[in-house]
Protein backbone atom coordinates (compact mmCIF):
# COMPACT_ATOMS: atom_id res chain seq x y z
CA UNK A 1 0.00 0.00 0.00
CA UNK A 2 2.45 2.33 0.64
CA UNK A 3 3.49 2.83 -2.64
CA UNK A 4 0.12 4.91 -3.01
CA UNK A 5 1.20 6.79 -0.44
CA UNK A 6 1.80 9.71 -2.90
CA UNK A 7 -1.86 10.34 -3.59
CA UNK A 8 -2.39 11.71 -0.49
CA UNK A 9 -2.01 15.37 -2.13
CA UNK A 10 -4.31 16.54 -4.62
CA UNK A 11 -1.45 18.16 -6.48
CA UNK A 12 -1.60 16.39 -9.86
CA UNK A 13 -5.49 15.43 -10.55
CA UNK A 14 -7.80 18.73 -11.10
CA UNK A 15 -11.08 19.39 -11.70
CA UNK A 16 -14.12 21.39 -11.14
CA UNK A 17 -14.80 19.31 -8.12
CA UNK A 18 -12.65 19.29 -5.06
CA UNK A 19 -11.32 15.35 -4.89
CA UNK A 20 -11.00 13.56 -1.34
CA UNK A 21 -7.86 11.95 -0.99
CA UNK A 22 -9.77 8.69 -0.04
CA UNK A 23 -11.44 8.63 -3.26
CA UNK A 24 -8.05 9.56 -5.64
CA UNK A 25 -6.70 6.18 -3.45
CA UNK A 26 -9.52 4.10 -4.49
CA UNK A 27 -9.53 5.07 -7.70
CA UNK A 28 -6.00 4.71 -8.21
CA UNK A 29 -6.15 0.90 -6.95
CA UNK A 30 -9.02 0.31 -9.59
CA UNK A 31 -6.84 1.58 -11.97
CA UNK A 32 -3.56 0.15 -11.07
CA UNK A 33 -5.24 -2.78 -11.18
CA UNK A 34 -4.13 -5.97 -13.61
CA UNK A 35 -5.28 -9.39 -14.61
CA UNK A 36 -2.95 -12.01 -15.65
CA UNK A 37 -3.69 -13.93 -19.29
CA UNK A 38 -2.51 -16.45 -21.45
CA UNK A 39 -3.04 -15.44 -24.87
CA UNK A 40 -2.61 -18.52 -27.02
CA UNK A 41 -2.66 -18.95 -31.14
CA UNK A 42 -4.82 -20.94 -32.43
CA UNK A 43 -2.03 -24.09 -33.17
CA UNK A 44 -4.21 -24.63 -36.63
CA UNK A 45 -3.65 -21.23 -37.36
CA UNK A 46 0.01 -21.01 -37.17
CA UNK A 47 2.25 -20.15 -40.14
CA UNK A 48 4.65 -22.83 -41.00
CA UNK A 49 7.67 -22.28 -39.81
CA UNK A 50 6.13 -21.07 -36.71
CA UNK A 51 8.34 -22.08 -33.54
CA UNK A 52 5.89 -24.21 -31.79
CA UNK A 53 5.93 -24.73 -27.91
CA UNK A 54 6.16 -20.85 -27.72
CA UNK A 55 3.00 -19.54 -29.05
CA UNK A 56 1.64 -18.38 -25.87
CA UNK A 57 2.19 -14.56 -24.88
CA UNK A 58 1.72 -14.05 -20.46
CA UNK A 59 0.62 -10.55 -19.67
CA UNK A 60 -0.57 -8.68 -16.93
CA UNK A 61 -3.16 -7.00 -18.35
CA UNK A 62 -4.33 -3.60 -16.92
CA UNK A 63 -8.22 -3.74 -16.04
CA UNK A 64 -8.86 -0.47 -17.46
CA UNK A 65 -7.68 -1.75 -21.33
CA UNK A 66 -9.14 -3.22 -23.68
CA UNK A 67 -7.94 -6.10 -25.90
CA UNK A 68 -7.00 -4.43 -29.46
CA UNK A 69 -4.58 -2.12 -27.40
CA UNK A 70 -2.54 -5.40 -26.33
CA UNK A 71 -2.29 -6.26 -30.14
CA UNK A 72 1.37 -3.94 -30.65
CA UNK A 73 2.70 -6.12 -27.77
CA UNK A 74 1.52 -9.37 -28.74
CA UNK A 75 2.61 -8.60 -32.63
CA UNK A 76 5.77 -7.75 -31.18
CA UNK A 77 6.20 -11.19 -29.27
CA UNK A 78 4.97 -13.35 -31.94
CA UNK A 79 7.43 -11.83 -34.66
CA UNK A 80 10.58 -12.03 -32.19
CA UNK A 81 9.87 -15.17 -31.18
CA UNK A 82 7.78 -17.33 -33.00
CA UNK A 83 7.15 -16.48 -36.53
CA UNK A 84 9.57 -16.38 -39.20
CA UNK A 85 10.21 -13.56 -41.50
CA UNK A 86 7.85 -14.73 -44.17
CA UNK A 87 5.08 -15.27 -42.08
CA UNK A 88 5.39 -12.08 -40.42
CA UNK A 89 4.74 -9.87 -43.53
CA UNK A 90 2.16 -11.99 -44.61
CA UNK A 91 -0.40 -11.33 -41.06
CA UNK A 92 -2.29 -8.57 -40.46
CA UNK A 93 -3.29 -7.60 -37.08
CA UNK A 94 -7.10 -6.32 -38.38
CA UNK A 95 -7.22 -10.09 -38.73
CA UNK A 96 -6.73 -10.82 -35.44
CA UNK A 97 -9.47 -11.93 -32.75
CA UNK A 98 -9.96 -13.84 -29.35
CA UNK A 99 -12.00 -16.68 -27.69
CA UNK A 100 -11.66 -18.14 -24.90
CA UNK A 101 -11.59 -21.53 -23.82
CA UNK A 102 -15.14 -22.44 -24.62
CA UNK A 103 -15.23 -20.86 -27.48
CA UNK A 104 -17.22 -17.44 -26.34
CA UNK A 105 -15.90 -14.69 -28.25
CA UNK A 106 -14.32 -11.77 -26.34
CA UNK A 107 -15.76 -8.14 -26.88
CA UNK A 108 -13.27 -5.54 -28.21
CA UNK A 109 -15.43 -2.93 -26.39
CA UNK A 110 -15.73 -4.51 -22.84
CA UNK A 111 -12.93 -3.61 -20.62
CA UNK A 112 -10.53 -6.58 -19.78
CA UNK A 113 -11.16 -6.50 -16.44
CA UNK A 114 -14.60 -7.10 -16.87
CA UNK A 115 -14.12 -9.99 -19.38
CA UNK A 116 -11.78 -11.48 -16.52
CA UNK A 117 -14.43 -10.58 -13.73
CA UNK A 118 -17.14 -12.05 -16.25
CA UNK A 119 -15.71 -14.82 -17.04
CA UNK A 120 -14.78 -15.88 -13.10
CA UNK A 121 -18.32 -15.99 -12.22
CA UNK A 122 -19.78 -17.95 -15.11
CA UNK A 123 -16.72 -20.43 -14.96
CA UNK A 124 -18.02 -23.13 -11.91
CA UNK A 125 -14.87 -23.88 -10.68
CA UNK A 126 -13.92 -20.82 -9.44
CA UNK A 127 -16.98 -19.59 -8.23
CA UNK A 128 -16.75 -20.11 -5.06
CA UNK A 129 -16.66 -16.13 -3.12
CA UNK A 130 -13.54 -17.61 -1.04
CA UNK A 131 -11.25 -19.26 -3.69
CA UNK A 132 -11.65 -15.83 -5.23
CA UNK A 133 -9.24 -14.04 -3.01
CA UNK A 134 -6.25 -15.73 -4.49
CA UNK A 135 -7.34 -16.73 -7.88
CA UNK A 136 -4.40 -16.33 -9.33
CA UNK A 137 -5.03 -18.00 -12.74
CA UNK A 138 -4.73 -16.47 -15.96
CA UNK A 139 -7.50 -16.11 -18.03
CA UNK A 140 -6.70 -18.31 -20.63
CA UNK A 141 -7.61 -16.75 -23.78
CA UNK A 142 -7.40 -18.42 -28.09
CA UNK A 143 -6.32 -15.57 -30.82
CA UNK A 144 -6.92 -16.19 -34.14
CA UNK A 145 -4.88 -14.92 -36.85
CA UNK A 146 -7.69 -14.80 -39.69
CA UNK A 147 -11.67 -14.28 -40.59
CA UNK A 148 -12.66 -12.04 -37.65
CA UNK A 149 -16.14 -12.48 -37.36
CA UNK A 150 -17.75 -8.88 -37.82
CA UNK A 151 -20.93 -9.65 -37.39
CA UNK A 152 -20.47 -11.42 -33.69
CA UNK A 153 -17.69 -8.82 -33.09
CA UNK A 154 -20.28 -6.00 -33.98
CA UNK A 155 -17.51 -3.82 -34.58
CA UNK A 156 -14.32 -2.77 -36.75
CA UNK A 157 -11.70 -4.85 -34.96
CA UNK A 158 -9.08 -1.90 -34.62
CA UNK A 159 -8.06 -0.04 -32.17
CA UNK A 160 -10.01 3.44 -33.65
CA UNK A 161 -13.34 1.72 -33.34
CA UNK A 162 -12.49 0.69 -30.01
CA UNK A 163 -11.97 4.66 -29.18
CA UNK A 164 -15.40 5.79 -30.77
CA UNK A 165 -17.12 3.02 -28.47
CA UNK A 166 -15.06 4.20 -25.68
CA UNK A 167 -16.39 7.83 -25.99
CA UNK A 168 -19.87 6.19 -26.87
CA UNK A 169 -20.27 4.77 -23.23
CA UNK A 170 -18.49 7.32 -21.46
CA UNK A 171 -21.40 9.98 -23.02
CA UNK A 172 -24.07 7.10 -22.59
CA UNK A 173 -22.92 7.07 -18.85
CA UNK A 174 -23.07 11.08 -18.64
CA UNK A 175 -26.15 10.92 -19.92
CA UNK A 176 -27.63 8.62 -17.30
CA UNK A 177 -26.17 10.69 -14.67
CA UNK A 178 -27.31 14.21 -15.69
CA UNK A 179 -30.06 13.72 -18.37
CA UNK A 180 -27.74 15.14 -20.56
CA UNK A 181 -24.16 14.75 -22.53
CA UNK A 182 -23.33 18.74 -21.72
CA UNK A 183 -20.38 18.18 -19.28
CA UNK A 184 -18.57 15.45 -22.09
CA UNK A 185 -19.41 17.74 -25.00
CA UNK A 186 -18.23 20.75 -23.30
CA UNK A 187 -14.65 19.65 -23.51
CA UNK A 188 -12.51 19.89 -26.28
CA UNK A 189 -12.01 17.26 -28.55
CA UNK A 190 -8.49 17.20 -28.16
CA UNK A 191 -9.10 16.47 -23.87
CA UNK A 192 -11.58 13.89 -24.88
CA UNK A 193 -9.15 12.29 -26.78
CA UNK A 194 -6.41 12.93 -24.01
CA UNK A 195 -8.53 10.84 -21.65
CA UNK A 196 -8.29 7.88 -24.41
CA UNK A 197 -4.82 8.20 -24.52
CA UNK A 198 -4.53 7.63 -20.72
CA UNK A 199 -6.28 4.17 -21.16
CA UNK A 200 -3.87 3.34 -23.97
CA UNK A 201 -0.38 4.63 -21.92
CA UNK A 202 -2.12 3.25 -18.60
CA UNK A 203 -1.27 6.54 -17.11
CA UNK A 204 -3.80 7.46 -14.28
CA UNK A 205 -3.15 11.33 -14.57
CA UNK A 206 -3.33 11.35 -18.10
CA UNK A 207 -6.73 10.14 -17.73
CA UNK A 208 -8.03 11.75 -14.58
CA UNK A 209 -7.10 15.56 -15.39
CA UNK A 210 -9.93 15.23 -18.33
CA UNK A 211 -11.97 12.44 -16.39
CA UNK A 212 -12.32 14.39 -13.09
CA UNK A 213 -14.12 17.10 -15.07
CA UNK A 214 -17.10 14.46 -16.03
CA UNK A 215 -17.12 11.14 -13.46
CA UNK A 216 -18.48 13.00 -10.30
CA UNK A 217 -16.52 12.85 -7.12
CA UNK A 218 -18.12 12.56 -3.53
CA UNK A 219 -17.86 15.49 -1.07
CA UNK A 220 -15.42 15.65 1.49
CA UNK A 221 -18.33 16.30 4.14
CA UNK A 222 -19.80 13.27 3.47
CA UNK A 223 -18.50 9.69 4.69
CA UNK A 224 -16.23 8.38 1.85
CA UNK A 225 -16.26 4.62 2.64
CA UNK A 226 -19.56 3.35 4.13
CA UNK A 227 -18.44 2.37 7.50
CA UNK A 228 -20.69 -0.36 8.90
CA UNK A 229 -20.82 2.01 12.07
CA UNK A 230 -21.77 5.36 10.82
CA UNK A 231 -25.17 3.93 9.17
CA UNK A 232 -27.17 4.78 11.83
CA UNK A 233 -26.00 8.52 11.71
CA UNK A 234 -26.15 8.72 8.09
CA UNK A 235 -29.85 7.54 8.03
CA UNK A 236 -30.74 10.39 10.47
CA UNK A 237 -29.01 13.01 8.36
CA UNK A 238 -30.80 13.95 5.01
CA UNK A 239 -28.33 15.24 2.57
CA UNK A 240 -29.61 19.16 2.70
CA UNK A 241 -28.36 19.05 5.79
CA UNK A 242 -24.85 19.03 4.88
CA UNK A 243 -24.51 22.71 4.61
CA UNK A 244 -24.13 21.98 0.46
CA UNK A 245 -20.75 23.16 -0.56
CA UNK A 246 -20.90 24.97 -3.69
CA UNK A 247 -19.92 21.93 -5.83
CA UNK A 248 -21.97 19.80 -4.18
CA UNK A 249 -24.62 19.80 -6.76
CA UNK A 250 -22.67 18.29 -9.13
CA UNK A 251 -21.32 15.28 -6.53
CA UNK A 252 -22.01 11.54 -6.79
CA UNK A 253 -24.47 11.84 -4.25
CA UNK A 254 -26.63 14.36 -6.53
CA UNK A 255 -26.75 12.62 -10.22
CA UNK A 256 -29.84 11.69 -10.91
CA UNK A 257 -29.02 8.10 -11.56
CA UNK A 258 -25.57 6.58 -10.74
CA UNK A 259 -24.33 3.88 -14.53
CA UNK A 260 -24.58 0.71 -12.93
CA UNK A 261 -24.68 -2.32 -15.24
CA UNK A 262 -25.26 -5.76 -13.62
CA UNK A 263 -23.82 -9.28 -15.34
CA UNK A 264 -25.37 -12.41 -14.67
CA UNK A 265 -23.13 -16.16 -15.32
CA UNK A 266 -23.61 -16.41 -18.32
CA UNK A 267 -26.55 -14.40 -19.19
CA UNK A 268 -28.11 -10.98 -19.54
CA UNK A 269 -27.07 -7.81 -18.28
CA UNK A 270 -29.07 -5.64 -16.38
CA UNK A 271 -29.47 -1.95 -16.11
CA UNK A 272 -31.39 0.41 -14.56
CA UNK A 273 -31.69 3.72 -13.12
CA UNK A 274 -29.91 3.78 -9.66
CA UNK A 275 -30.55 6.71 -7.77
CA UNK A 276 -27.96 7.77 -5.33
CA UNK A 277 -30.09 8.25 -2.26
CA UNK A 278 -33.25 6.28 -1.20
CA UNK A 279 -36.47 8.59 -0.74
CA UNK A 280 -35.93 8.57 3.03
CA UNK A 281 -32.88 10.75 2.02
CA UNK A 282 -30.30 7.77 3.11
CA UNK A 283 -27.83 6.14 0.52
CA UNK A 284 -28.86 3.63 -1.95
CA UNK A 285 -26.90 0.43 -0.96
CA UNK A 286 -25.38 -2.20 -3.10
CA UNK A 287 -27.48 -4.52 -1.18
CA UNK A 288 -30.77 -2.73 -1.59
CA UNK A 289 -30.59 -2.35 -5.30
CA UNK A 290 -29.09 -6.20 -5.60
CA UNK A 291 -32.22 -6.70 -3.68
CA UNK A 292 -34.61 -4.64 -5.84
CA UNK A 293 -33.30 -5.73 -9.35
CA UNK A 294 -32.49 -9.55 -8.67
CA UNK A 295 -34.78 -10.65 -5.40
CA UNK A 296 -34.41 -14.16 -5.96
CA UNK A 297 -30.82 -14.08 -5.92
CA UNK A 298 -30.54 -11.41 -3.34
CA UNK A 299 -33.97 -11.72 -1.14
CA UNK A 300 -34.85 -8.43 0.46
CA UNK A 301 -34.59 -9.34 4.56
CA UNK A 302 -37.86 -8.85 6.66
CA UNK A 303 -37.39 -5.18 8.20
CA UNK A 304 -37.42 -5.43 12.52
CA UNK A 305 -40.24 -2.96 11.81
CA UNK A 306 -42.53 -4.86 10.12
CA UNK A 307 -44.95 -7.43 12.19
CA UNK A 308 -45.79 -10.00 9.52
CA UNK A 309 -42.45 -11.38 7.41
CA UNK A 310 -43.13 -11.00 4.05
CA UNK A 311 -41.51 -13.62 1.34
CA UNK A 312 -39.47 -12.14 -1.14
CA UNK A 313 -41.01 -10.48 -3.91
CA UNK A 314 -40.86 -11.58 -7.52
CA UNK A 315 -39.67 -8.30 -9.23
CA UNK A 316 -39.79 -5.44 -7.52
CA UNK A 317 -41.37 -4.17 -4.25
CA UNK A 318 -42.96 -0.76 -3.55
CA UNK A 319 -41.19 2.13 -2.68
CA UNK A 320 -42.72 2.49 0.56
CA UNK A 321 -41.13 -0.65 2.12
CA UNK A 322 -38.57 -0.24 4.61
CA UNK A 323 -34.90 -0.34 3.59
CA UNK A 324 -33.22 -3.42 4.35
CA UNK A 325 -30.65 -3.99 6.82
CA UNK A 326 -27.14 -5.15 5.39
CA UNK A 327 -24.74 -6.65 7.26
CA UNK A 328 -21.40 -8.79 6.73
CA UNK A 329 -23.27 -11.73 8.00
CA UNK A 330 -26.39 -10.96 5.14
CA UNK A 331 -23.75 -11.05 2.12
CA UNK A 332 -22.53 -14.62 3.43
CA UNK A 333 -26.13 -16.07 4.15
CA UNK A 334 -26.87 -14.71 0.31
CA UNK A 335 -26.76 -17.11 -2.63
CA UNK A 336 -24.67 -14.91 -4.68
CA UNK A 337 -22.23 -12.78 -4.94
CA UNK A 338 -21.11 -8.85 -6.17
CA UNK A 339 -17.65 -8.64 -7.52
CA UNK A 340 -16.39 -5.22 -8.65
CA UNK A 341 -13.33 -4.21 -10.20
CA UNK A 342 -12.00 -8.37 -9.07
CA UNK A 343 -13.24 -7.33 -5.64
CA UNK A 344 -15.94 -8.72 -3.03
CA UNK A 345 -18.23 -5.95 -2.71
CA UNK A 346 -20.04 -5.38 1.01
CA UNK A 347 -23.48 -4.91 0.61
CA UNK A 348 -23.61 -2.02 2.70
CA UNK A 349 -21.54 0.06 -0.20
CA UNK A 350 -23.19 2.70 -1.31
CA UNK A 351 -24.23 3.07 -5.49
CA UNK A 352 -22.93 6.87 -5.42
CA UNK A 353 -19.75 6.10 -3.58
CA UNK A 354 -19.06 3.18 -5.92
CA UNK A 355 -19.65 5.32 -8.73
CA UNK A 356 -17.24 7.45 -7.74
CA UNK A 357 -14.45 5.64 -6.83
CA UNK A 358 -14.42 2.14 -8.13
CA UNK A 359 -16.17 3.36 -11.44
CA UNK A 360 -14.52 1.57 -14.88
CA UNK A 361 -12.22 4.25 -17.24
CA UNK A 362 -15.77 4.51 -19.58
CA UNK A 363 -17.35 5.84 -16.47
CA UNK A 364 -19.35 3.00 -16.03
CA UNK A 365 -19.79 0.60 -12.91
CA UNK A 366 -19.40 -3.19 -13.62
CA UNK A 367 -21.18 -5.50 -10.97
CA UNK A 368 -20.62 -9.06 -11.89
CA UNK A 369 -22.82 -11.48 -9.67
CA UNK A 370 -21.71 -14.89 -9.39
CA UNK A 371 -23.48 -17.77 -7.43
CA UNK A 372 -21.89 -19.36 -4.01
CA UNK A 373 -20.78 -22.55 -3.90
CA UNK A 374 -20.69 -22.86 -0.22
CA UNK A 375 -24.64 -21.72 0.62
CA UNK A 376 -26.62 -24.19 3.03
CA UNK B 1 -8.95 -25.20 -3.81
CA UNK B 2 -10.96 -28.34 -1.86
CA UNK B 3 -13.81 -30.32 -3.23
CA UNK B 4 -16.28 -28.37 -1.90
CA UNK B 5 -14.76 -25.27 -4.22
CA UNK B 6 -15.80 -27.04 -6.91
CA UNK B 7 -19.21 -28.16 -5.89
CA UNK B 8 -22.57 -26.86 -8.40
CA UNK B 9 -24.28 -24.45 -7.14
CA UNK B 10 -27.45 -24.79 -4.77
CA UNK B 11 -30.07 -25.79 -7.13
CA UNK B 12 -32.42 -23.06 -5.32
CA UNK B 13 -29.69 -20.56 -6.98
CA UNK B 14 -29.84 -22.14 -10.34
CA UNK B 15 -33.19 -21.24 -10.41
CA UNK B 16 -33.13 -18.30 -9.49
CA UNK B 17 -30.77 -17.74 -12.24
CA UNK B 18 -32.78 -18.86 -15.08
CA UNK B 19 -35.63 -17.10 -14.15
CA UNK B 20 -33.23 -13.85 -15.09
CA UNK B 21 -32.29 -15.22 -17.78
CA UNK B 22 -35.68 -15.93 -19.81
CA UNK B 23 -36.35 -13.44 -22.95
CA UNK B 24 -38.73 -10.80 -21.96
CA UNK B 25 -41.39 -11.21 -24.41
CA UNK B 26 -42.02 -7.08 -23.83
CA UNK B 27 -42.50 -5.31 -26.55
CA UNK B 28 -41.42 -1.72 -26.76
CA UNK B 29 -42.32 1.54 -29.08
CA UNK B 30 -39.16 2.98 -30.75
CA UNK B 31 -39.33 6.46 -32.59
CA UNK B 32 -37.14 7.32 -35.74
CA UNK B 33 -35.76 10.52 -36.00
CA UNK B 34 -33.55 11.63 -38.98
CA UNK B 35 -30.63 14.24 -38.80
CA UNK B 36 -29.64 16.07 -41.11
CA UNK B 37 -30.03 14.56 -45.30
CA UNK B 38 -31.11 11.54 -44.26
CA UNK B 39 -34.14 9.97 -45.62
CA UNK B 40 -37.42 10.03 -43.47
CA UNK B 41 -39.07 6.84 -42.87
CA UNK B 42 -42.95 6.84 -43.51
CA UNK B 43 -44.08 5.19 -40.47
CA UNK B 44 -41.91 6.78 -37.53
CA UNK B 45 -43.05 4.76 -34.33
CA UNK B 46 -42.40 0.60 -34.45
CA UNK B 47 -42.82 -1.68 -31.72
CA UNK B 48 -39.69 -3.96 -31.37
CA UNK B 49 -39.06 -7.14 -29.03
CA UNK B 50 -37.44 -5.10 -26.26
CA UNK B 51 -35.02 -8.49 -25.48
CA UNK B 52 -33.34 -7.95 -29.02
CA UNK B 53 -29.59 -6.07 -28.91
CA UNK B 54 -29.80 -2.26 -30.31
CA UNK B 55 -27.72 -3.99 -33.03
CA UNK B 56 -31.33 -5.68 -34.46
CA UNK B 57 -32.63 -1.82 -34.09
CA UNK B 58 -29.86 -0.67 -36.26
CA UNK B 59 -30.36 -3.57 -38.84
CA UNK B 60 -33.94 -3.32 -39.18
CA UNK B 61 -33.57 0.78 -39.78
CA UNK B 62 -31.04 -0.30 -42.05
CA UNK B 63 -33.31 -2.78 -43.97
CA UNK B 64 -36.51 -0.14 -44.09
CA UNK B 65 -34.27 2.66 -45.80
CA UNK B 66 -33.31 -0.21 -48.12
CA UNK B 67 -29.42 0.60 -47.56
CA UNK B 68 -26.61 -1.94 -48.10
CA UNK B 69 -23.83 -2.97 -45.21
CA UNK B 70 -21.45 -0.59 -46.69
CA UNK B 71 -23.92 2.17 -46.58
CA UNK B 72 -22.89 4.53 -43.67
CA UNK B 73 -25.45 5.15 -41.23
CA UNK B 74 -24.91 6.39 -37.44
CA UNK B 75 -27.59 6.17 -34.93
CA UNK B 76 -27.34 7.95 -31.80
CA UNK B 77 -29.97 7.64 -28.50
CA UNK B 78 -31.97 10.82 -27.33
CA UNK B 79 -29.49 12.90 -29.87
CA UNK B 80 -26.13 12.59 -27.45
CA UNK B 81 -24.69 9.15 -27.70
CA UNK B 82 -24.34 5.96 -29.59
CA UNK B 83 -24.90 2.87 -27.61
CA UNK B 84 -22.90 -0.40 -27.85
CA UNK B 85 -25.02 -2.97 -30.58
CA UNK B 86 -25.08 -5.30 -28.07
CA UNK B 87 -27.02 -2.97 -25.35
CA UNK B 88 -30.60 -4.70 -24.55
CA UNK B 89 -32.99 -2.69 -25.92
CA UNK B 90 -34.98 -3.18 -22.69
CA UNK B 91 -31.73 -1.81 -21.15
CA UNK B 92 -31.97 1.51 -22.64
CA UNK B 93 -35.56 1.86 -22.62
CA UNK B 94 -35.60 1.71 -19.37
CA UNK B 95 -32.56 4.59 -18.66
CA UNK B 96 -33.68 6.32 -21.65
CA UNK B 97 -37.14 6.71 -22.75
CA UNK B 98 -39.22 10.07 -23.49
CA UNK B 99 -42.76 9.72 -22.92
CA UNK B 100 -42.68 5.31 -22.94
CA UNK B 101 -40.21 5.94 -26.35
CA UNK B 102 -36.82 5.52 -27.32
CA UNK B 103 -35.72 7.80 -29.36
CA UNK B 104 -33.16 6.78 -32.00
CA UNK B 105 -32.05 9.43 -33.89
CA UNK B 106 -29.98 8.49 -37.23
CA UNK B 107 -28.00 9.89 -39.37
CA UNK B 108 -25.61 9.15 -42.88
CA UNK B 109 -22.33 11.83 -41.10
CA UNK B 110 -21.15 11.37 -37.79
CA UNK B 111 -22.77 13.81 -35.51
CA UNK B 112 -22.39 13.34 -32.21
CA UNK B 113 -19.66 11.20 -32.85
Amino acid sequence: MSAYGTTRHQSTVTGPYTTPASTILFRRLSWEGTVPLEIRVDSKELPDNSDRGLECYYIQAPRVAYLPLLLPSIKNYLMDVVFDETAGKTLKEEDWWFENEDGTLLKWHWPIGLIYDNHTISSKSLSNAAALADATAPLRIIMHLASPPADKLLMQPNPEACKQAFMGQMKEADFIRWGNTKRMTSIRKQEQDGMWEGVKDHNFDEYWRVASKIIPTTSPVRPQSPPPSSSVSMHTRPPSADGALPSDKDGAYNVRSVPVRIYLPDGPVLQDLVPPLLEDGSPHTLSRYLSHLIPLLFPPKPSTTTTAARPPLPASFPGGRPSTTPSASDARSSMAFALIQGVLAPGESEMAWLGACLTGADGWLNVCVGLRTDHR
Amino acid sequence: MTAADLADPPTEALAALQTYKQKDPLKVVVLFKAIGNAPILKQKFYKITAANRFQAVIQFLRRELGYKPGDPLFTYINNAFSPAPDDPVINLYKSFSTNDHLIVCYSTTAAWG
